[in-house]
């Protein structure tokens, strides 16, 4: 078992990979109630194309596959994974990225058994063709309502301007057609590739002893046998690196009161993996925040002139093998919007001369929020990204935010704001 | 502990290290009125836009973001026939920022409070005609969300004709033309000198300079004595029924059931379990027979207000399956009230809204609401799971019983 002390933020965590490969990690937070566990598979809606475990050439799955597995997962033949759960008067939970599937529970007592609960139901896949069909009602549903949704359908319609040929312009869900194709030997196919201790990750925060907690996962894994790990051979290349496929601008009628737009930054610039990528990942918030949080010049300006309101938002999203940025709002001024973003952007390396009396004041907030964070134990678990920033969580970025200098943003921004993946996405009233 | 800083302004302190975060609470409430609700919901925009010493956002910002990104900000609410406005505060412990933070974020907080940007009695024009703009925006902006939106018009059919309940406690789009610089300074007036107020603290703080700091918060004695919290409204003899057709992709049934038991009634306990067998779980009736089982809805739930007696349930379909969902969603209210339902279920219904309220426990910010709810409704949670372990399937029948259908909202997306 692995110990790592975080002094100046008073917490400890303990980690360990156990024989099957299975990673897990334990934050013991004393004077909690309640304890948090998530369960992540590094498998996500782009993985759709593969090579099966056992096999030799790579196939492609419906859109929708890992969502529609991580729905699956909890009925089980002659159960359901919600009412174990229920029975043990915890709270339990999933969800779906473009690059992972987590399974979650919170409980305040019954934290050994529930744990079981959960490697159980997660390592017993059992889909039939029945149940199957059955979800297709309930998942076409859950599509249909984020369809009515128009700030939905402007991240969606951004993502499809970023990247048209790439499978993140996709909802995570799929689309009602492509999940009417879902049989069980698909979900059976990407379970078994996917599904693999080595490719998952078990973090548990909350009111635990960690060196118990560690005895009670590696005795369930030890009683179950599992193949011999293998790699998933994900097939994944951007269809176009240089960003060339990027389309400028697209436009939606829709039923809202005011335009809604979006503009987006797609990173073209391969990032290193590991701690450097995390290095990037807070430079690069940094940045956003010097250029567009309201403690900005520019952020009174556009305030002030009402391109933009309380609606103004913006973030910056990393995952395996892409990155990006968004800016969004509700405006009567669309063009002006994206105009202003953009010039923005494009000057950035002014903006940040202009702005540098405020970058400790931004960074001092930034570390402000994520120590706020610490109280939250899905927070901390939450923000596990497994292999992708090399195993850090959230204590380490908290240390790691202190190193970047303002300096580092002049090479960031030109690194990461490139015109060939600017983009615009608008959604304007349906004219009657 | 409690102090007391002057008549009808009370503070409250709950010292822990559980967190890293403190939280401050100041809750100003009064009687609602038609004239009252949309104007205090401008006024709370107003004073987390600027102050005297802060007379931007951008300056107002700043010193936020170099108090370690503290969250300072306004937000209304209400409880049952009371409207609620609310200062809070989120921010690092000393201990994790700099000796004195707490200190500076009440300083802050005072100066919203007590120097808002208003001169010659009245509030910065620009300010005002700007954020009420905003407030607008905002308000047709909700009905975006149909989820929301059908809620909204659920409301809006069940509350009698003469209910202040039908206006949403953010205000109404009808009201804000009315509202001047001037007129809301009266607003704001009223609502320093008369509301009542409850200041909550909460975090690793030093009680006794809390105390000495809110001491010189400028309240002066006030009476606040308010009717009855509770809101109550006759029974119609046959439940009203709307439609809508919008080009939508999901269609949206919600149904309003009156339930007349209020918040720590004798069967208050109950209620909550009975919304837990009924809709309030994924172990519900509605959940495993209308999403699971008919495969009809991704959503199908419910929830009890305990201030104004509505039980509301709501649920996104296709709109083919309507009546196939109304049936099926009476069916589960009669079956809870014919007590068909297992000792199980009962029990694990029972375990997970004690887990809950426990998990609750862990958010700073949920002890501090329900420390508010308690000095507001001027009772005490204690003892929640006993009491919630004491409900038996009879009291259960016994609640569900008392719902009554009122109103039917159906949201029809002809898309689908």
């Amino acid at each position: 078992m692995n110990e790592h002390h975080y002094q100046q933020l008073n917490e400890t965590i303990y980690s360990q990979q156990l024989e099957n490969g299975l990673w897990v990690q334990v934050l013991p937070k004393m004077g909690f109630h309640k304890t948090y566990a998530i369960l992540t598979v590094d498998f996500g809606s782009i993985d759709r194309s593969f090579i099966p475990i056992g096999k030799d050439e790579p196939i492609t799955v419906p859109d929708g596959v890992a969502h529609f597995l991580e729905h699956k997962m909890f009925e089980k033949e002659d159960h359901d994974a919600f009412d174990l759960f229920g029975q043990l008067g915890a709270d339990s939970n999933a969800f779906t990225s473009f690059t992972q599937t987590s399974y979650l529970f919170s409980a305040t007592e019954h934290v050994h058994e529930s744990l079981d609960v959960l490697l159980d139901f997660v390592q017993s896949p059992y889909f039939s063709a029945k149940t199957v069909e059955k979800e297709k009602g309930i998942i076409g549903q859950e599509i249909k309502m984020y369809d009515d949704d128009p700030n939905w359908r402007l991240y969606f319609g951004l993502l499809g301007n970023l990247y048209p040929e790439d499978p993140m312009h996709i909802d995570i869900a799929g689309s009602v057609d492509s999940i009417a194709k879902i049989t069980p030997q698909d979900l059976y196919t990407t379970y078994n590739t996917f599904y693999q201790p080595s490719n998952m990750n078990l973090f548990i925060v909350g009111n635990v002893d960690a060196q118990q907690t560690l005895d009670w996962i590696d005795k369930n894994q030890a009683a179950k046998s599992f193949d011999q790990s293998t790699e998933p051979q994900v097939e994944f290349e951007l269809n176009d690196e240089t960003g060339g496929d990027v389309i400028p601008f697209r436009t939606l009628e829709m039923d809202v009161n005011r335009p809604k737009v979006m503009v987006g930054v797609r990173g073209i610039n391969v990032v290193q993996s590991g701690k450097a990528g995390l290095q990037y990942r807070l430079a690069v918030e940094l940045l956003l925040d010097i250029l567009f949080d309201d403690t900005s010049d520019n952020y009174l300006r556009l305030y002030n002139n009402e391109t933009i309101d309380d609606s103004f938002s913006y973030n910056f999203e990393m995952q395996r093998s892409f990155h990006f940025a968004y800016f969004s709002s509700d405006t009567d001024q669309p063009e002006r919007f994206s105009d202003e973003i953009i010039s923005i952007l494009e000057g950035a390396t002014q903006q940040i001369d202009a702005a540098a009396s405020q970058f400790e004041n931004i960074k001092r907030a930034m570390l402000g929020r994520m120590i706020s964070l610490l109280d939250s134990p899905e927070a901390i678990a939450n923000h596990y990204s497994g292999k992708l920033f090399g195993g850090t969580n959230l204590l380490d970025e908290i240390t790691s935010l202190a190193a970047v200098e303002i300096d580092d943003l002049y090479k960031i921004a030109t690194d990461f704001i490139q015109s060939q993946g600017i983009s615009v996405y608008q959604i304007v009233p349906k004219r009657n | 502990m409690d102090f007391k800083l002057t008549d009808g302004v009370d503070l409250h302190i709950i010292s822990t290290p559980q967190f890293k975060t403190n939280q401050i609470l100041i809750n100003f409430s009064t009687q609602q009125s038609e004239k009252n609700i949309t104007a205090r919901s401008l006024v709370a925009d107003l004073l987390e836009t600027s102050t005297h010493k802060y007379p931007t956002q951008t300056a107002l910002a700043r010193q936020t973001s170099s108090l370690f990104g503290a969250y300072v900000g306004t937000n209304v609410g209400r409880y049952g026939n009371l409207h609620a406005l609310r200062v809070r505060a989120s921010f690092v412990n000393d201990q994790y920022a700099v000796p004195g933070l707490t200190e500076q974020v009440i300083s802050l907080l005072h100066e919203m409070i007590f120097q808002p940007l208003i001169d010659n009695n009245a509030f910065d024009e620009p300010t005002f005609n700007l954020q009420r703009n905003n407030l607008r925006s905002s308000i047709q902006a909700l009905d975006e969300d149909k989820q929301f939106y059908a809620a909204m018009k659920l409301r809006e059919i069940y509350f009698a004709d003469n209910s202040l309940l039908k206006i949403p406690s953010f205000g109404r789009l009808s009201d804000l033309d009315e509202l001047t610089p001037e007129s809301l300074v009266e607003t704001y007036r009223a609502m320093v000198t008369n509301d009542r107020i409850n200041i909550i603290v909460l975090g690793n703080v030093d009680e006794k300079r809390i105390v000495e700091q809110f001491k010189q918060f400028e309240f002066q004695p006030r009476e606040a004595q308010f009717g009855s919290l509770f809101y109550q409204q006759e029974l119609v003899a046959t439940p009203k029924v709307q439609t809508e057709t919008q080009v939508l992709n999901q269609s949206k049934l919600n149904l309003a059931y009156q339930l007349p038991i209020y918040y720590q009634d004798a069967d208050y306990y109950a209620s909550l379990v009975m919304n837990g067998i009924l809709g309030g779980s994924p172990l519900s009736k509605l959940f495993v027979n209308v999403r699971e089982k008919a495969s009809l809805a991704y959503y199908a739930n419910s929830q009890p207000n305990a201030f104004n007696g509505l039980f509301s349930i709501q649920t996104g379909i296709q709109s083919d399956s309507q009546k196939q969902a109304q049936r099926l969603i009476k069916e589960q209210v009669t079956a809870v009230i014919e007590g068909e339902f297992t000792a199980e279920l009962l029990q694990e219904v029972k375990d997970g809204i004690i887990n809950q309220y426990e998990t609750s426990l862990d958010v700073s910010s949920n002890i501090v609401e329900q420390v508010l709810l308690d000095k507001i409704t001027n009772t005490k949670t204690n003892d929640l799971a006993k009491k919630i372990n004491q409900v038996t399937t009879a009291d259960v029948m016994r609640v569900a019983a008392q719902l009554k259908l009122q109103a039917t909202y159906y949201l029809n997306g002809d898309l689908n």
